[in-house]
């Protein structure tokens, strides 16, 4: 049963990797403007399931409910537009494009969507400043440090105005105080746009930030709410 | 209460270590280069691989490029022991040492078959190299090529011709190669000599050994093309020691976080590269033999080589041996110079400084100015300095190598707008203009120097290739009996069996001999020729014709021709002044005017109908049919020469061709094909690795833009932009220095300078169609590493 209100819902999900399980019947659900942190140690599926979750990766069994419809029933290309328009993604790392300068990174999206390069820029812009990158616009991703990149990639992830955000340990590759700035300023800018925020992470200090856990264990999710 | 035993000491505490010196700090940071290039696991492995088949590819060419001089001089050598060539005239008299032979080459669809008919006069009579003993009558000996040929279907037509009995196969001393076809037979014609039928007598073989020197021009095509060939090689090889240096940098990140400088990292790098091309030396070596124990079996233009031939000469290993190594070391520390490795695996390029244009564009003016000293000296007997030559046209051909990285940085900066894909590919290209230009410059060199030579050829080509005035629309082949068939009812006979040949369209017969005014004249000749009113309407434009006319047709011999003359057929040849028939020019000879016959040669003399020829002036005659063919039926010209060769042993066959090349000229021609071929496709395996190679570096990142939203098309698109620019540059500079490259060339080769556009298109064609190839056989790759999965790591 679809929990009442739920933008995105989750239900039994099998995923194997050769004889590897990385789901096994994994379920999931997150509301509109709902933080939700995904748990588990590293090798339980948490990063799975967000794939999945996503559509990136197809499950082999089991359905993925976004605003009432069916990722499984989509083509490619419709998942494609979905991730286009309606989600926003923070990898850990190795997802900014190195040769484009921060803005044009930031601007990427929506020109993805077929906006003109300058509207589109202007708009990045504005996602920087408020992410207090702006003064690093025509640089490369290699000129700058890991928690301004990570800022680059959140202002990225939130241009085109997306419903939901995949963060994939946001946070990994960066020590503790840049890690919860950027912590602060994904979850104050998810929560003005009202968008849901799906947060992979293994580190407490981060799911602190959500407004509730799942864990990941061995390819099943418990949620850590309905535990307590 | 346990007591806890003292850590163990770490070495330094107990002994200071001695710094090492320069020599010691480098064989270190080698060995240890070495030692990650052979164990560092699987990606270290990857990454040597792919290096040492890129460096064992050019080696193995460089090795086969380095024994072709050797193969070449075996084929000649064998060419000229089993010559018949003799100093001075053919030997007079019979003798118990002496051999009567007979050219009876064929030709055997577009391949040549080497035929001597031997006829031996006494038991001392010599025997070609490769035989044990000369074949009997009716008995033949052949290579092992043609032996295969003639027991297979294919060969059955020339099995019909060459009727014999098969009794053994010449060993490789008497040929010049694997895939010759070639073949000895014996033969005992009564009354044969040097004067009746007999090519000629001689009593031994290689007696003359020519080494005839190539002119001027033919030495600097060779040189120019052994640089063109080789200098892609070498830019093959640079490129194959940069393979996979991105993950090479990352592993050596982790040097530095256990200590290393900058300087020993450095070092370190070289370590792998060399111990990458020295695995390449031993692949290149193995892939050599492999390829020299094959070559008997490859065909490239109907050349074959032994593979005995086939040895390098030690200096020239050991060049390549030296050099590939210490090339290896001397580009990956080049390729360092802006790269800053930093610990905790992060690799930062150092904001490369503005490429400079000056010294770029001394390399090829330099490479000018070695060849201008040599302006004009193709012309006559001039002689060319081969060190200059090859220096100049490898600077000039290196500059392409060092113009390239600036012209695309210069371009690609000014680059901008357009869609998304083309953003990517010019952000890309800003950021890494070299690597793009590293791609593109094997095949720059490649296409310029095509493009010089290309110009080269067509240049002096005039001077070696020589339209023969054939017309073909007339005659596509001619029969020639000779010996006993040259009487005229040899001829009717040998053109009855044409006729009935399949596929033979018009026949037309002819035969010619000479009179003079005096039976011991040799002076005021003049030529008869003899056939049909047909024939002899193809020679001259006739007034009106039937059996028994004769026309006089202008020239210096029209005194002879009046009515009334008496005339004398063959005098010089007559074995006494009274054997030459004599022969009254009627009062009925008519004018005719002369015009080109199928052969382009212009008859002058008498022209007779077979009617009015004396009986007795038939033996004087030689006898030649032009045949005209339908060129639709299979085989028509095997059908021809095996009529041919039914009407009798001597008889020849041509086919016309409407140019005539110089045997030099053509050998050159082919080893440039052959060299090609092996280059281009060498180029074409190095642009497919690094453009996978590039590729999978960028897996991740592919992976993260699929994963939100990026149109697999839009990426595609990228990739194609991003080669195109490159090679679009490459071929015009490719272009604009192989033209000039050309016009040095034609320049020493005195002759005129002018362009051969096609050519230009075609190399060019080429040098784009190789890159369409990689680009879209790196398609399927490229669509695989943009699955979403790709951002998996566990």
């Amino acid at each position: 049963m679809t929990p009442a209100g739920a933008l995105l819902t989750a239900r039994d999900l099998r995923k194997a990797y050769g004889p590897t399980h990385a789901l096994d019947g994994a379920e999931f659900s997150i509301h509109a403007g709902e933080i939700v942190a995904v748990m588990g140690p590293s090798g339980s599926g948490k990063s799975t399931l967000l794939h999945c979750l996503a559509g990136i990766v197809t499950p082999d069994s089991g359905t993925i409910l976004y605003n009432g419809r069916e990722l499984s029933a989509m083509s490619d290309a419709e998942r494609s537009a979905l991730r286009r328009t309606e989600f926003g993604f923070v990898f850990q790392f190795g997802q900014l494009v190195p040769e484009l300068t921060c803005v044009e990174n930031v601007a990427l999206p929506l020109r993805l969507t077929g906006a003109g390069r300058k509207a589109a820029e202007r708009t990045a812009l504005g996602w920087m400043e408020r992410l207090e990158v702006d003064d690093l616009k025509g640089k490369r991703p290699g000129e700058v440090s890991g928690g301004q990149g990570q800022r680059v990639a959140i202002a990225r992830a939130l241009v085109s105005g997306p419903r939901l955000i995949f963060a994939d340990e946001p946070t990994g590759a960066l020590d503790s105080l840049n890690g919860e700035r950027v912590m602060e300023l994904l979850t104050e800018a998810a929560r003005s746009t009202n968008a849901a925020v799906v947060l992979v992470t293994h580190e407490t200090r981060v799911a602190a930030y959500s407004d509730r856990e799942i864990v990941v264990r061995d390819g099943r999710s418990r949620d850590m709410e309905r535990a307590i | 209460m346990t007591t806890l035993s003292p850590p163990p000491t770490a070495p330094h505490e107990s002994r200071a270590p001695t710094p090492p010196g320069l020599v010691g700090s480098w064989l270190r940071d080698l060995g240890i280069g070495l030692r990650f290039a052979v164990a560092g696991g699987r990606e270290g492995w990857f990454r040597t691989l792919l290096t040492a088949v890129g460096v064992g590819l050019g080696v193995a060419l460089l090795l086969v490029t380095t024994a072709l001089p050797n193969a070449l001089q075996g084929r000649h050598d064998r060419e000229m022991d089993r010559s018949e060539l003799r100093y001075g005239d053919t030997l007079d008299k019979a003798a118990d040492d002496t051999l009567l032979f007979t050219r009876v080459d064929t030709e055997f669809r577009n391949q040549s078959v080497r035929g001597r008919m031997l006829q031996p006069e006494g038991p001392r009579a010599p025997v070609p190299p490769g035989l044990n003993a000369l074949p009997k009558p009716g008995e033949m000996v052949v290579s092992p090529a043609l032996r295969d040929l003639l027991t297979s279907s294919d060969g059955e037509l020339l099995a019909r011709r060459l009727d014999y009995d098969v009794v053994g196969t010449i060993a490789d001393d008497g040929l010049v190669g694997p895939g010759e076809l070639a073949y000895y037979v014996g033969a005992d014609i009564p009354g044969a000599s040097p004067e009746n039928g007999a090519d000629g007598r001689i009593d031994s073989f290689g007696e003359v050994r020519t080494d005839r020197p190539m002119g001027p021009v033919l030495v600097l095509l060779v040189v120019v093309m052994f640089v063109v060939l080789l200098m892609p090689v070498g830019v093959f090889i640079a490129a194959a020691v940069r393979f996979g240096g991105d993950r090479r940098d990352r592993r050596l990140a982790a040097l530095r976080l256990v200590g290393a400088d900058g300087q020993m990292v450095r070092r370190t790098a070289a370590g792998e590269a060399f111990a990458g091309a020295l695995i390449g030396l031993l692949i290149g070596a193995g892939l050599f033999l492999a390829a020299r124990q094959l070559a008997g079996q490859v065909r490239l233009d109907y050349v074959t080589v032994f593979s005995h031939d086939l040895d390098p000469s030690l200096l020239l290993v050991l060049l390549v041996a030296v050099t590939v190594p210490a090339s290896a070391v001397a580009v990956t520390l080049f390729a360092l110079r802006g790269v800053v490795i930093e610990p905790l695996g992060v690799v930062r390029t150092a904001k490369p400084s503005r490429r400079r244009l000056w010294w770029r564009l001394l390399l090829p003016v330099a490479g000018v100015g070695l060849l201008y000293p040599m302006f004009g000296q193709g012309d006559g007997n001039g002689d060319f300095n081969q060190w200059m030559v090859t220096c100049g046209v490898v600077l000039i051909l290196i500059g392409i190598t060092a113009l390239l990285p600036w012209l695309v940085e210069a371009c690609v900066n000014r680059l901008g707008g357009g869609g998304l894909s083309w953003q990517l590919a010019v952000r890309r290209l800003q950021l890494s203009s070299g690597t793009a230009a590293r791609m593109v410059n094997g095949i720059a060199v490649a296409v310029a120097g095509a493009i010089a030579l290309q110009m080269l050829f067509a240049g002096v080509e005039d001077d070696y290739v020589e339209p023969t005035g054939v017309d073909r629309s007339q005659a596509q082949m001619v029969v020639s009996p000779r010996g006993d068939s040259s009487a005229t009812e040899g001829l009717a006979e040998t053109d009855s069996r044409l006729r009935a040949a399949d596929g033979v369209r018009r026949t037309m017969p002819h035969a010619s001999t000479w009179v003079s005014a005096k039976p011991t004249s040799e002076d005021s000749e003049a030529q008869v020729t003899v056939g049909s009113c047909a024939v002899l309407g193809l020679m001259a434009k006739l007034p009106s014709c039937r059996d028994g006319d004769v026309f006089a047709v202008d020239g210096e011999s029209r005194e002879l021709a009046k009515p009334g003359t008496k005339l004398y057929f063959e005098p010089i040849w007559g074995s006494d002044d009274t054997e030459a028939p004599p022969w009254t020019v009627p009062a009925s000879v008519r004018a005719a005017t002369a015009v080109e016959d199928p052969m382009g040669n212009i008859t002058g003399g008498l022209l007779v109908t077979t009617g009015a020829l004396p009986q007795e002036a038939t033996s004087t005659l030689r006898g030649e049919i032009y045949v005209q063919i339908d060129e639709s039926v299979p085989d028509v010209r095997e059908h021809v020469r095996n009529a041919a060769a039914m009407a009798g042993p001597y008889t020849r066959t041509y086919e016309l061709q409407a140019t005539q090349v110089d045997d030099d000229f053509r050998t050159v021609r082919k080893g440039l094909f052959i060299g090609a071929t092996c280059v281009m496709l060498l180029i074409g395996v190095s642009l497919l690795v690094s453009q996978l190679e590039q590729l999978r570096e960028r897996k991740k990142l592919l992976s993260a833009l699929v994963a939100f939203g990026t149109r697999r098309r839009t990426l595609c698109l990228s990739v194609l932009w991003q080669t195109a620019v490159p090679i679009a540059l490459g071929l015009v500079l490719a272009t604009v220095v192989g033209i000039t490259l050309g016009a040095v060339l034609l320049k020493m080769a005195a002759a005129s300078i002018a362009v051969d556009w096609a050519g230009v298109a075609a190399m060019a064609g080429i040098g784009a169609g190789v890159v369409l190839l990689v680009t879209g056989l790196s398609l399927p790759p490229l669509l695989r590493l943009m699955r979403p999965d790709g951002l998996r790591t566990e």
